[in-house]
């Protein structure tokens, strides 16, 4: 065990170009806030031989919502997770995710960590990721001379392992102008307030005369990256809302997990509060979309 | 870079120090600087202990490779009273009994700052929320609550008491 | 504010501020790892990553030949003198000190758990310390190990210590046990009995341990370190690790960042001391947080079964207690923890019949010790639920049948020779029924709660010592002597952790000598200045220095009214001491400033020349207990199994409150730590490898400022005679009462209990699950 981080080189260019042409994930690691990746440093779970800063790069600090791409949210590889928290665009358009956000509660960790640094560390229990995987949002990833967007699903690929590969960089996370009419919830159970999630679920629905027009349902920590549970949105689809749907849903969102048992949780405590916090969480966001009292779909 | 000669403009001063790319800003401001008042807690971003201000915003200076704060402004506990009395949060926290060991206080008082630059009125409930990365073991966290409250009327009130 | 200021009094009872805060709130106070030497290298320790391993070689060579490294130490560099981790141990009086194991080396041949430590380094700067580490190889044979006490009590377990013939580490009979137990049982209407384990709590001090080590030119030891009690340490230093006597070694503690009994033992000191030795230089020796959850102090986790024997009308007829305490691979605190369990648990409630046994095991877990409680919270945890169910057996109310069996003034305190002197219990209950609403929650056993969210309330009582009196040496002095401008200093020896000892004894001793408060210095944190001192734990601090103190303070107000007797042509008898001025009680016209009359001593052109000063002493075989009552009301959601605590209620007998600001703190904060020992705080080993899997604040979760529910302290205060102006200790109680509330209120809310600590809500689900209720 160490205090001190092992000797590295350190890069620290100007332009996503230069960026992507000197990592390579291993040897060569991106630094945006360094929340994950200094503490993994020093625990000698990771010994890169470089570290790129991306620190220095103009133009990926941004969070803003693009009027002409149907207003649909864009947020930079050096947004910090607090800037997306305070933002009005996101507090007013996306509130799931600043919901998400809030649920981290420490200050230096938001002040410090990106909002891509948080998906690039590929943990299962990111509290972003269900309310990013809800929402719909899609990862732009730059490589050497190119450029990929992908489906935030299909960012992860396994505890630790995302889609970025060597010689990329995620540059930006679009998040589509959310559906009418729609009203998310984001739920999640720690040890404490600070904790990371034993679950997490993040939900958005809405609703038109009283069934499920849309629904996305995703749930962190319960399998070895978050998931959506697609079974349990196409039977919100399918069904008649009722108490009796959000609980056949949250039963089948269940079957979509894999859980397993550590330090936090046993694998048997979170298979059963899957069911808990999905039906709780569909019948709150149900509540914010007026499906409980008949003005559901109304602007639709 | 290798090893270089980097300014560190800490509390409004410049330093000029020799520093390596692996060398954590916590380091460099306890051992080559000598500002001894940032504790290390934990090394892993989980107490706060370390908490300094990096362009007046909340850090933690043991996740913070030095190099990266290189001609950035810095607040260290030993900046924050004008003089050789004590800042009114400082003062709060030694008259409302929420100082114990102090180990977590310089933190626990930067962070402090960060919300009330930002927010000089704020609910309980957001000054839970804003100290939550600050872990304390003595208090309870019942008179640093109640320190920070009293503190934030003291500054809306210029600093009259 | 609980507390009206005494006005009889200047100092006492009043909040003020205590000396070392400011300096703490600005940055300047120095903690040990802030301070340097001239000379000073930093010091690294190699621990092993098996959990039971026998060191067949260590290579060291390569890191010898890395420039800046001045010294690389393993086992065969080490004295081979057996000592133990324990600290305090060395009050112990010596036919107990006999039964505690010397199973300690600076550094060993053998591994005993994950993170026992095998070599050391000594080198220019901490990056070249750890690169040196890196570059030991050891050569380890891995043996067999055992994780589960029980599991090391079977036949052909491992055995951790050499020339063992098995991993018994010691047993205790409670030495107060009385009576025929299996006939009291036998007559009893009901018998009540819980079984059930508590988790080993980290410390936690904010505070990493660092240690600096420095010899001078004779062959004389200087220690900085945070240690509780710094002139056992000085005598462990100097006698069980060296050979060198307690003269040859200087104890300095700087401030201190919490320490909740870890500092009672030994951290890494011996390690700095050994590499400054070799080194001839000074050294500082530091470590990481995940070395100190893999480390050498923990709550020492006991499996205990209780069981309570009550009669007819409700009286108890006898209490059973068992404990198994898990001592990890040292013996540590291990031995005085599980004799204090028993002391504490088994002297609360009044019981003709008395039966408690402790067994202590090795195993190779990390060393356990004892944190802040000492016991108590343990065996609390399993009493006071055991009493519960004695109540419902009996259909009283949990307040009464605690009123009706608690032990009162006059009655055997928990060191049974002595009686208690004092005891504002019943007071404490009332008072704290009345705070949490129980005639108003408490709808009697078996109350039906339904829906998903269920509230109850739960109550659980302590008696805890103030100070050591009775089981290990008890003795504190202190020095007070008045400067020529009417200021003191007042040397004493107590550790200030963060408790606000120096506060307290600076008002107990301005009271006593008749000065104000901010003209009394507290000197303190160097064994050269100090006079002797057991140091702080026991609660014992504000009673027993705090006697020391007023009896210096006294003779030190006696001195000076004599001579301003003589300086103004009066009779002594007629004259008091207050807030610095000598005046007649008859006419306060008449008087003198204590500063003229210091001044006058000392510059005194005659042959009557007098530094004005005086020891004072405290001894004992008395600990004056203290008691309190805990409340909690809680809500528990029956899906999840989350249990939200509504409110908690401490009410606890203080005899005096001396600063009722650091009371209320002190009883907040371990609170908090109750909280945490209740429902979140879980040191996990894993029970393959032994390794701690919780090895960060990131995964054994403490409260942060978000889960402090709503604490209500109340104050009760009836003074004792023994204690400085009637007061008693409070340092460690405010932990006890809260896990048993807890459970209790549990039981109230949801009909179950849950039978190991923390409450977890996997652990209620499944208790739910098992009760046929919940969801």
């Amino acid at each position: 065990m160490h205090r001190a981080l092992l000797p590295f080189e350190f890069s620290e260019p100007a332009s996503v170009e230069e960026a992507v042409a000197l990592v390579d994930g291993g040897r060569a690691r991106a630094l945006a806030g360094g929340v994950d990746l200094v503490l993994k440093m020093r625990l000698r779970q990771e010994t890169p031989e470089r570290v790129v800063s991306l620190q220095k790069i103009a133009g990926l600090d941004h969070v803003r919502v693009d009027a002409h791409g149907g207003g649909a949210l864009h947020i930079g590889a050096l947004a910090t997770l607090r800037q997306v928290e305070q933002s009005a665009a996101v507090t007013q358009g996306w509130p799931l995710l600043a919901e998400a956000i809030a649920s981290i509660v420490s200050m230096q960790t938001k002040v410090m960590g990106t909002l891509v640094g948080n998906l690039c560390v590929g943990t299962p229990a990111s509290d972003v990721a269900p309310a990013l995987f809800a929402l719909g949002a899609r990862v732009k990833i730059a490589g050497v001379g190119d450029e990929r967007d992908i489906a935030v699903e299909d960012f992860f690929l396994g505890p630790g392992v995302t889609a970025v590969r060597p010689h990329e960089l995620v540059t930006e996370v679009v998040v589509p102008a959310r559906p009418v009419g729609s009203a998310g919830r984001f739920l999640k159970l720690s040890k404490t307030a600070d904790d990371i999630a034993k679950v997490n679920v993040a939900v958005s629905v809405a609703f038109s005369r009283g069934t499920c027009a849309h629904a996305r349902i995703a749930i962190g920590s319960a399998a070895p990256t978050p998931v959506r549970a697609v079974a349990a949105e196409e039977l919100l689809l399918r069904e008649d809302w009722c108490p009796a749907t959000a609980k056949a849903a949250a039963e089948a969102a269940a079957r979509s997990v894999r859980p397993i048992s550590d330090v936090r949780s046993t694998a048997d405590y979170r298979a059963e509060m899957v069911k808990v916090l999905v039906r709780d969480a569909l019948t709150q966001a149900a509540d914010g979309a007026g499906v409980l009292d008949g003005h559901d779909g109304k602007e639709a | 870079m290798a090893k270089e000669i980097a300014t560190f403009i800490v509390n409004g001063q410049g330093y000029e120090v020799i520093v390596e790319p692996h060398m954590l800003l916590i380091d460099v401001l306890r051992d080559s600087i000598g500002l001894v008042g940032t504790k290390y807690g934990c090394g892993a971003g989980d107490c706060g202990a370390c908490t300094v201000l990096l362009e007046g915003k909340p850090v933690f200076a043991c996740l913070t490779l030095a190099v990266t704060a290189r001609d950035r402004s810095l607040t260290t506990i030993e900046g924050l009273a004008d003089g050789a009395g004590l800042h009114p949060i400082q003062q709060a926290f030694v008259d409302a009994g929420a100082v114990q060991c102090g180990f977590c206080t310089p933190g626990m008082v930067l962070t402090t700052k960060a919300l009330l630059d930002e927010n000089p009125e704020p609910t309980r409930g957001e000054i839970k929320a804003f100290l939550a990365g600050n872990l304390c073991r003595c208090t309870g966290y019942v008179k640093i609550v109640e320190a920070v409250e009293s503190a934030a009327g003291i500054l809306r009130n210029g600093g009259a008491r | 504010m609980t507390n009206e200021p005494h006005s009889e009094f200047s100092s006492v009872g009043k909040s003020l501020a205590r000396p070392d805060v400011a300096a703490k709130a600005t940055g300047a106070a120095r903690f040990s790892a802030d301070i340097a030497l001239p000379g000073m290298l930093i010091g690294r320790i190699l621990t092993s990553p098996h959990a039971h391993a026998r060191i067949v070689a260590i290579d060291t060579s390569r890191a010898k030949a890395l420039p800046g490294v001045a010294a690389v130490i393993t086992h065969a560099d080490v004295p081979k003198r057996g000592f133990t981790r324990s600290v305090m141990a060395e009050g112990l009086p010596p036919f107990a000190y006999e039964t505690e194991n010397l199973d300690q080396y600076i550094l060993s041949d053998k591994a005993r758990y994950i993170g026992d430590w095998v070599a050391a380094v000594a080198a220019v700067d901490l990056y070249v310390a750890e690169r040196a580490l890196d570059l030991i190889e050891v050569e380890y044979e891995v043996l067999p190990a055992v994780f589960d006490p029980e599991d090391a009590l079977a036949p052909g377990a491992p055995v951790v210590h050499k020339g063992w013939k098995d991993n018994v580490a010691g047993v205790i009979e409670h030495p107060f046990n009385r009576g025929d137990l299996d006939a009291a049982l036998a007559s009893s209407a009901h018998v009540a009995e819980f079984s059930g384990r508590n988790s080993r709590q980290k410390q936690a001090h904010m505070e990493p341990d660092a240690a600096i080590a420095s010899w001078d030119d004779k062959g004389r030891l200087t220690v900085w370190s945070p240690s509780q009690n710094a002139h056992l340490a000085k005598k462990a230093m100097g006698r069980r690790v060296f050979d060198i006597g307690e003269g040859n070694v200087r104890w300095i503690t700087p401030a201190v960042g919490g320490g909740f009994g870890a500092r009672l033992s030994f951290g890494v000191e011996p390690v700095a001391a050994m590499l400054a030795k070799v080194t001839g230089r000074p050294v500082k020796v530091l470590v990481t947080r995940e070395e100190d959850f893999n480390g050498w102090n923990s709550r020492t986790e006991q499996r205990q079964t209780i069981r309570v024997g009550v009669g007819e009308a409700g009286e108890i007829t006898a209490i059973e207690q068992d404990v198994l305490s898990d001592s990890g691979a040292y013996f540590s605190h291990s031995g005085t923890i599980s004799a204090v369990n028993m002391q504490s648990t088994l002297g609360v409630m009044r019981s003709p019949v008395v039966r408690g046994k402790a067994l202590m095991v090795y195993t190779n877990n990390p060393t356990a010790s004892g944190m802040r409680g000492y016991g108590n919270p343990e065996g609390s945890f399993i009493l006071q639920q055991a009493l519960d169910i004695a109540a419902e057996k009996c259909g009283m109310d949990p307040v009464d049948f605690r009123l009706k069996n608690a032990r009162g003034p006059g009655e055997p305190s928990m060191w049974e020779p002595q009686a208690i002197t004092t005891c504002a219990l019943p007071e404490c209950i009332r008072r704290g029924a009345v705070a949490i609403g129980w005639d108003q929650k408490w709808h009697g056993w078996g109350a039906g709660k339904e829906g998903r969210y269920r509230r109850g309330v739960g109550m659980s009582i302590m008696t805890h010592a103030s100070g050591a009196g009775g089981f290990l040496l008890e003795h504190s002095t202190a020095v007070m002597k008045l400067d020529e401008d009417g200021t003191a200093s007042l040397s004493v020896s107590p550790c200030e952790m963060g408790q606000g000892i120096l506060g307290v004894l600076a008002q107990i001793a301005a009271e006593g000598a008749g000065l104000r408060y901010e003209d009394v210095r507290t000197v303190t944190g160097d064994t050269d200045v100090t006079l002797f001192d057991i140091g702080t734990h026991a609660s014992r601090s504000t009673y027993a220095i705090g006697n020391a103190a007023l009896d210096a303070a006294r003779k030190v107000k006696a001195i000076v009214v004599e001579r301003a007797a003589r300086m103004l042509g009066v009779e002594s008898e007629g004259l008091d001491v207050r807030d610095g001025r000598v005046f007649a009680v008859a006419d306060s016209s008449v008087g003198v400033s204590v500063a003229e009359v210091a001044h006058a001593g000392i510059y005194e052109y005659g042959t009557d020349a007098r530094h004005i000063m005086a020891t004072g002493k405290h001894q004992s075989v008395m600990h004056c207990p203290n008691f309190q009552a805990g409340f909690a009301e809680i809500e528990v959601d029956v899906e999840t199994g989350v249990i939200k605590v509504l409110k908690l209620v401490i009410a606890h007998d203080i005899g005096r409150a001396i600063n009722p600001l650091t009371v209320e703190g002190c009883l907040e904060g371990g609170a908090a730590q109750g909280l945490g020992y209740a429902l979140t705080e879980d040191l996990v080993i894993d029970k393959g490898t032994g390794k701690v899997v919780s090895d960060s604040f990131a995964t054994y979760k403490m409260l942060s400022a978000l889960d402090m529910p709503e604490v209500e302290v109340i104050l009760v205060e009836e003074p004792d005679p023994t204690g400085p102006f009637g007061a008693k200790g409070v340092g460690e109680t405010g932990i006890t009462n809260v896990a048993p509330a807890i459970a209790n209120a549990l039981y109230d809310a949801a009909g179950v209990r849950v039978h190991s600590l923390p409450i977890t809500p996997e652990k209620v689900l499944e208790a739910l699950r098992a009760h046929g209720a919940g969801a």
